[in-house]
């Protein structure tokens, strides 16, 4: 089952002044389950599908369909209520609330969605542990690594039961050993608990866990292949 | 937050001292000039002849003076004339009191600055001003000559010699009044057992009305005042200082609330980020909004009781021993206000500073709160 299926999407900027044509028709099918890359160098519109797919951005032409719905008719509010039910994020910084601690930063997409006490106490722990940070639970973010406070972002994304997590640049900002420490998470939850993750990245290491690669370049994409 | 604090504290304080200075205008005038309630002819006041008497006044101090809750009363007798010394003379009004009866009313005694107060003892001893005596040139024990109408209209000359010299805080009133003793005057003036004025100090001043109405049905046909109803001046204090009361809340309360303004525009672009990140795992704009409100409320609600504090101290501290504007009250003492003023709040406008905070607060939350709704969620993630 296609959890997202673009058509032709294209994405400018700017059209009125000084047009950006970010992408440039791009079709795109995300299967249940997938733990796919989309690569390419800077600049080449890897965060703008993304954000594309995660309703938070309307594409300037094609259509897009996340579980089954066509989001490009859905209003501004109808998109926040669809990016709280079926997407987690995971941005590249700041993901965290400063004055929270990573217990409350996971519980608080839950106070969103109006999950009860019991209900929230138990999906954080489960989430904590998923991501190995039980320890940490009542430390705020200033108090942790970035890849700690990355892996608290997975479970924030995770919170909610996604469809699926969108990570942009989620490694960006870590050294070697926590971008391979985030990555065994995100596989694990991905093989364990069948999570769809679709990230972008341009770090080859980050690259060579994929088993799926997309490559963009200058808003079209030039290469997708699946790695065994 | 400092800002916020200050400015109630300044609020608090200034209006503190606003309603000092009216307090001690009033509670001077009061004791002073006017007392609590004065009973005159009723057409004294539009005449001022000395003809215009009130009769039988010892019978009616006395009944007076046996009503509830009366501190003091004494009557007068009142004259125009010209006094004259060997080198000047003045227009001035000349005021026949009982001199034991006026210490307990206005405490003129304790005004006299050379010589001494009107005793029963001398002949015909008159109390004059600082500001008269100077301008007549002549000191005490000196000699004056006053000239006045008596009740027929007949001019009467009258010798009198300086006992004492007094100086208040009203220039007005040191130059244009000397005190005479009320038998002496009333012989001159050929009246007896009356007077043109009763004065009444109250012990305390909240019964002023009852006492008002019980006075006036003591005495039929003449007319009882209040002192607000006495002089325009302290209706008109009143109303002007609770008029620049309002004035100068209302521009604290607008510094306020460009201050909030200000403060939570920087905290919304300051979290421009993490608003972008709420608004894209879901937080409504509904939320965002009240959030904004919320937390602009709760700076409110710490700031303005804590600025109430820092201004409440401050009121307390500078209350024991007033504040001396001496130094730049030149003209102040001319309208009866004292150059020290004791700053008092009352609990009721305390609240009123209170309840103006947090509305100006919460209105001054509403721009911020509307442009970080207006944030678009990627543009705010774009900037990381
Ligand atoms: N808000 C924007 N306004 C104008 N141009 C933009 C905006 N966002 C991105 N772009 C441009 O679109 C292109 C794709 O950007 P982006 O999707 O951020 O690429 P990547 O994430 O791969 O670096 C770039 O040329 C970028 O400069
Ligand atoms: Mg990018």
């Amino acid at each position: 089952m296609s959890v997202i299926r673009a058509q032709q999407i294209k994405k400018t900027y700017n059209p009125k002044t000084i047009p950006v044509h970010a992408l440039r028709g791009v079709d795109l099918n995300i299967e249940k389950g997938e733990f796919t890359a989309i690569v390419g160098p800077s600049g080449s519109g890897k965060t703008t599908l993304l954000n594309i797919i995660g309703g938070l951005d309307r594409p300037s032409d094609g259509s897009i369909e996340v579980g089954g719905r066509d989001i490009s008719a859905l209003s501004d509010n109808q998109l926040i209520d669809f990016r709280k039910k079926y997407i987690g994020f995971v941005f590249q910084a700041y993901n965290l609330i400063p004055v929270f601690t990573a217990k409350e930063n996971i519980e608080f997409v839950m106070l969103l969605q109006k999950k009860s006490k019991a209900e929230r106490d138990a999906r954080v722990s489960e989430l904590l542990s998923a991501v190995g940070m039980t320890d940490k639970i009542d430390k705020r973010p200033s108090e942790l690594s970035g890849g700690q406070q990355q892996r608290v972002a997975v479970a924030r994304a995770l919170a909610s039961k996604p469809t699926f997590i969108l990570a942009d640049e989620p490694t960006a900002n870590l050294d070697s050993k926590s971008t391979s420490d985030l990555l065994d998470i995100m596989a694990k939850l991905n093989q364990d608990e069948n999570v769809t993750f679709v990230f972008s990245t341009h770090d080859q290491r980050v690259i060579d866990r994929a088993r799926r690669v997309i490559t963009l370049d200058d808003g079209v994409i030039i290469s997708d292949n699946i790695i065994n | 937050m400092s800002a916020i604090v200050i400015g109630v504290a300044a609020t608090v304080f200034i209006m503190a001292f606003i309603a000092g200075q009216m307090q001690s205008f009033i509670a001077n005038t009061i004791k002073n000039e006017i007392s609590h309630i004065q009973i005159h002819h009723p057409e004294y006041k539009v005449e001022y002849d000395v003809s215009l008497t009130m009769s039988d006044i010892e019978e009616k101090l006395s009944d007076i003076s046996k009503l509830e809750n009366i501190q003091a009363v004494t009557s007068k007798t009142i004259a125009n004339g010209i006094i004259s010394s060997a080198k000047a003379s003045r227009g001035i009004m000349i005021a026949g009191i009982d001199p034991e009866e006026e210490k307990k009313l206005t405490q003129m005694n304790q005004n006299v600055i050379e010589g001494e107060y009107l005793s029963a003892e001398k002949r015909n001893p008159i109390l004059i001003g600082k500001r008269l005596a100077d301008k007549l040139k002549v000191g005490v024990r000196k000699k004056l000559v006053l000239r006045f109408q008596d009740k027929d209209g007949e001019i009467i000359d009258a010798a009198f010699r300086i006992v004492g010299i007094f100086q208040t805080s009203r220039n007005n009133f040191d130059e244009g009044t000397v005190f005479v003793r009320q038998p002496d005057l009333n012989k001159l003036l050929n009246i007896e057992d009356a007077a043109h004025k009763v004065a009444i100090l109250l012990q305390d001043e909240k019964g002023i009305a009852q006492n008002k109405e019980k006075l006036q049905r003591l005495s039929p046909g003449l007319l009882v005042e209040t002192y607000e109803e006495i002089s325009p001046e302290v209706r008109l204090f009143k109303s002007q200082i609770d008029i620049s009361a309002k004035f100068i809340m209302t521009i604290i309360m607008l510094a306020l609330f460009f201050g909030i303004i200000n403060t939570m525009l920087m905290a919304v672009l300051e979290r421009y980020r993490e608003l972008g990140m709420l608004m894209s795992v879901g937080m409504n704009k509904v939320r965002v909004f009240s959030m904004i409100v919320l937390e602009t409320f709760l700076i409110g609600l710490i700031s303005a009781p804590l600025g109430m504090l820092v201004g409440y101290i401050a009121i307390q501290l500078t209350a024991k021993n007033g504040i001396d504007l001496s130094a730049y009250s030149e003209g102040m003492s001319e309208f009866g206000m004292s150059s020290i003023v004791y700053p008092a709040l009352s609990s009721n406008a305390y609240m009123q500073v209170a309840v103006a905070v947090l509305i100006t607060t919460i209105l001054a939350s509403v721009y911020p709160a509307y442009k970080a709704i207006k944030l678009k969620p990627v543009e705010a993630i774009r900037k990381i």
